[in-house]
């Protein structure tokens, strides 16, 4: 017995069962995760939005792209590879993380860019602070500490060395001028429950 | 301005995206992963917000409500090419209509945002970011699962040569051609065709896919005249069902 729906693209797949069989290979077939991060207006800094699973990191940037920027403008977005993204501890209480990074003890010839973010707020998203040239993430902190530290508390870094991150590029940012009316998409606009209540009420009359 | 020329124009294109979106639709939920899933869903649903807002320049040249355009038709009096009526089959049949129908669309969109019939250039100008995305989107799956293991290549190739009959019938022309072009409206199929061709050569040519010699296909005309395919009607009855309950209803 094929599964009848009242989805017909559901009764169209002629399953005979709706357990996966497959579930643990599934887990093993899992794709890794990228983080995620976007810029809502030009001049308002980036800051972290979540992951995708994606093969690789270009075809995670188009993931990200509907996932993360298809509802609010949107006006930059970047993404690097969970395992490129190096986090210092969070730190306790009003404790600036900063205090505890300390000065390496070498310095490297060779450096590079590093993008610097911070956690400013707990349980909120961390937001980018500015890029520091450096030759490893511990030389990229303690250039960050010198650069960045105030007298507001950070209370976790992130850091990324810029070459590990895909951006879209300038020259698309059109991809987010679009049809403006696009209340359609929202649930909230087909106002269900409003309908309901009159549909209730017209029946108890 | 001519007007029946730009309702022709309107029409096949308005019917296209309506027509395909909501194919592309019929993913939803059963797409290959979750991101992808919510990625073509997404576009499915920019592809119908596209064909409202191509029934509402209709609308107001004198034709009917876009609801009623887009839901109480029959099949012989739509104008998709039949590419778009096609059922969604696996998803490489479907990434790889996704992939030449959208180069299609962007050409034609890009062409389009210089019109001068001012209020399909500024319509445009809006949808030609939407579909850039799109294209983006099936330009890096093409890449990916066009080099990716013999599977991927040969169900892409199999389904590339399925559809590239069926993509030409996208440039079927029609009886407005030379109005349209005289008139600075549209370029006209030929030119976006030719155009589409280069692009999609370019994006084929960076994978392990092989493009058939074009001389050598048959495009599958008459979408453009209202003879489609035995997939339209079904189509057609699935979607409007909701709105023939009751066609008064308010959503």
């Amino acid at each position: 017995m094929t599964i009848q729906s009242l989805d017909p693209r559901v009764s169209r797949l002629g399953l005979t069962s709706l357990q996966n069989d497959d579930a643990e290979q599934a887990t093993v077939n899992q794709f890794p995760t990228f983080q995620v991060f976007t810029q809502k207006k030009e001049d308002k800094p980036f800051e972290h939005g979540g992951i995708v699973h994606a093969p690789n990191i270009e075809m995670a940037l188009i993931f990200a792209k509907e996932q993360y920027s298809r509802r609010f403008t949107c006006s930059g977005l970047a993404v690097a590879a969970t395992t490129s993204v190096k986090t210092t501890d969070v730190s306790e209480n009003k404790e600036d993380i900063y205090n505890l990074i300390q000065e390496p003890a070498v310095s490297s010839s060779e450096k590079e860019p590093y993008e610097i973010f911070h956690l400013n707020k707990r349980g909120k998203q961390t937001v980018y602070a500015g890029s520091v040239e450096a030759g490893s993430f511990e030389e990229a902190a303690w250039e960050a500490k010198k650069a960045f530290q105030n007298d507001k508390p950070v209370y976790n870094l992130w850091l990324i060395r810029r070459n590990d991150i895909l951006f879209i590029d300038e020259e698309d940012k059109d991809i987010w001028a679009t049809l403006g009316d696009k209340k359609y998409r929202d649930a909230l606009d087909y106002k269900a429950t409003d309908k309901i209540k009159a549909f209730k009420e017209e029946q108890n009359r | 301005m001519n007007t029946p020329a730009i309702k022709d124009l309107l029409y096949k294109m308005a019917d296209d995206q309506l027509i395909l979106g909501h194919r592309n639709s019929e993913w939803t939920g059963f797409g290959p992963v979750l991101e992808e899933d919510i990625a073509f869903s997404s576009m499915a649903q920019d592809k119908i917000g596209q064909s409202q807002a191509l029934y509402q320049l209709l609308h107001e040249l004198g034709e009917a409500e876009p609801d009623t355009i887009a839901f109480t038709r029959n099949a012989e009096q739509f104008h998709n090419c039949q590419l778009t009526e096609l059922p969604i089959g696996e998803y490489d049949f479907s990434l790889i209509r996704h992939f030449l129908f959208d180069h299609a669309e962007l050409i034609r969109f890009e062409m389009l945002a210089n019109s001068r019939y001012e209020p399909l250039a500024q319509l445009a100008r809006k949808i030609k970011g939407e579909i850039k995305y799109h294209v983006m989107h099936a330009n890096t799956w093409i890449k990916q699962l066009g080099n990716a293991n013999e599977e991927s290549i040969s169900r892409l190739q199999n389904s590339l040569e399925y559809a590239l009959p069926y993509a030409l019938g996208i440039f079927e022309e029609g009886a407005h051609e030379e109005a349209l072009q005289s008139e600075g409206i549209f370029p006209g199929e030929k030119a976006v065709m030719e155009e589409w061709k280069k692009r999609i050569s370019e994006r084929i040519e960076q994978t392990a896919l092989r493009l058939p010699d074009f001389s050598q296909l048959q495009p599958v005309y008459g979408g453009r005249k209202g003879q489609h395919s035995e997939h339209l009607q079904p189509l057609l009855d699935e979607m409007s069902e909701v709105f023939r309950i009751d066609p008064t209803a308010e959503w």
